[in-house]
């Protein structure tokens, strides 16, 4: 089977092409401004480095947020209308699973600054079974002191994310996946607009 | 040639198949406004949201209507600026997408190209001319001698002209959006409160801040004497400042570039006040004004199919590093 995995909602962007469940071609880089513009040409370079078709693709592994809301939705349209237009299964995963599939000696707490003190965490076990359900809280880090904490954001006593995309997609490949139509992004938050259009109502 | 467009620039998501630059084959157009008039304004964010929630459902309905699918497709247009970047965004990957798992040609359109062409939809282009340029995001006058060649000769200095309606409508409490609204009050008031002609000189450019701060001034000391703010004859009073400057550098532009025909484009071109003056004003220094239909004056994908045709010829072709732009000189 041959699967594209694409996660735009860290500071990194990832890319990567695997088949039968190996990974043949991988794009992992830290991207201060603008994901669009690297993203479809590093798809374009690695189908053809792979002489791989669009259409040859079975799958692809997205992951749909939390994080950056412009980056989830840069990976999220393209694999959307990639998925709709050549009715191929789409798959989304949490980017906060992705980043807890780092390999550590315990459970991962993938953790993601969020601004003013709230984070997006969620916390998996090394198979990546949800233990802590993704979520926007106020962090306090003595509640988790069972975990290890994963991310690229600064936090005392983080782990460097170092993901493991095989370890995710075999979690996942026999997912039934999602109607391209509905595939859109978990924010986890409102806008702000909303937040005080709900405040005012309230 | 058969050209699918996309265009996601504000708060329409909207997906076009035009053949040729001329020939609607079917469009859909998909506007955010209900949501948006909750919050008095277009919230980028929001709109993004709607954006990516609604692009393949207007891709795929606009490839139904027509009864076609990608492979009677020959190019994939995009706006990819001015506007809103995150909504943008959404337009640009949508049809980068399409165009790279497709193998189609990727033409890249300035919004703005894509208003101007909106007329060639109604009546093909003839040169040289004029395009007056009115919306909330824009107010240009722009010369072109032949086909996707522009060159801007004026325009505001601060507040777009749709933008400054909006702005008005807002103290006089007409709901979001409020441009039409004023324009339905201008035609049933009377011209009678004081308010300066703006920025009017020689230049081509033009200023709407002054009246704007005019007219919430004027409302704000009517209030505090106790006086009822007569709100149709100030959005009559408004509305003749604008049009009158607007119409005047406009005339004076054909002349002196020697041009015999006009187009105007962008959502104010729905303006009946404007529109019923540059005819009577074209009628008599004999001048051919084309204003787009009502459907094509505010976004929507079709013109940027028309203009993406043009776009083409002239050899405008982007691959997958094509990037949104928040601004962008027409050029």
């Amino acid at each position: 089977m041959k699967y594209l995995f694409i996660d735009t909602c860290t500071s990194h962007l990832v890319v990567s092409i695997i088949i039968d469940n190996k990974i043949v071609s991988y794009y992992n880089e830290k991207i201060d401004k603008g994901m669009s513009n690297y993203i479809l040409p590093e798809i374009e370079k690695q189908l053809k480095d792979n002489n791989l078709e669009a259409s040859c693709i079975d799958a692809i592994f997205v992951s749909n947020g939390p994080g950056s809301f412009t980056g989830i939705r840069v990976g999220l349209t393209i694999s959307k209308v990639y998925a709709w237009s050549l009715k191929i299964k789409v798959i989304p995963i949490s980017s906060l699973e992705v980043l807890a599939s780092t390999n550590t000696n315990g459970n991962n707490l993938a953790l993601m600054d969020a601004r003013r003190g709230y984070v997006f965490l969620g916390g998996y076990d090394k198979d990546l079974n949800p233990l802590i359900n993704d979520s926007y809280v106020l962090f306090n880090k003595d509640e988790y002191k069972d975990y290890n904490f994963i991310s690229y954001d600064e936090f005392e006593n983080k782990i460097e994310p170092n993901i493991d995309i095989l370890k995710v997609i075999n979690k996942h490949k026999n997912d039934s996946g999602i109607n391209p139509h509905a595939l859109n992004p978990n924010y986890l938050k409102l806008t702000e607009a909303e937040e005080k259009l709900n405040d005012k109502r309230s | 040639m058969k050209i699918l467009a996309i265009e996601s620039s504000c708060d329409k998501t909207s997906v076009s198949i035009i053949e040729d630059g001329e020939k609607e084959i079917s469009t859909v157009v998909l506007s955010q406004m209900d949501t948006h008039a909750s919050y008095g304004g277009v919230v980028p964010e929001i709109a993004s949201r709607m954006h990516i929630e609604n692009i393949t459902l207007v891709i795929e309905e606009c490839l139904t209507k027509a009864n076609m699918t990608m492979n009677d497709i020959d190019a994939v247009a995009v706006t990819y600026g001015p506007g809103l970047i995150g909504s943008l965004l959404i337009g640009v990957e949508a049809a980068k997408t399409l165009a790279l798992i497709h193998n189609k040609p990727l033409i890249p359109v300035h919004h703005i190209a894509g208003h101007i062409y909106a007329n060639n939809l109604v009546k093909r282009l003839e040169f040289p001319l004029l395009a007056l340029i009115v919306s909330g995001g824009h107010t240009d006058i722009v010369l072109m001698e032949k086909d996707y060649s522009f060159k801007r000769i004026g325009g505001t200095l601060d507040d777009a002209v749709g933008e400054c309606y909006d702005k008005v409508a807002r103290v006089l409490n007409i709901p979001y959006p409020g441009g039409p609204l004023v324009d339905k009050y201008a035609h049933e008031g009377s011209d009678t409160y004081d308010l300066p002609l703006p920025l009017n000189d020689d230049s081509y450019s033009f200023s709407f801040s002054g009246i704007k701060s005019a007219v919430i001034n004027l409302a704000h000391n009517e209030e505090q004497r106790g006086n009822e703010i007569r709100v149709k004859d100030l959005a009559c009073s408004f509305q003749n400042r604008v049009v009158e400057i607007l119409t005047k550098k406009t005339m004076k532009a054909l002349k002196e570039y020697n041009v015999k025909n006009l187009i105007v484009a962008g959502g104010v071109a729905a303006n009946k006040g404007l529109r019923e003056r540059l005819e009577v004003l074209c009628n008599e220094n004999d001048i051919n004004l084309t204003v787009p239909v009502i459907k094509y004056c505010t976004d929507n994908a079709a013109m940027i199919g028309a203009a993406a045709y043009f776009a083409y010829k002239n050899g405008a072709i982007a691959d997958t590093s094509l990037t949104a732009k928040a601004t962008d000189t027409l050029k």
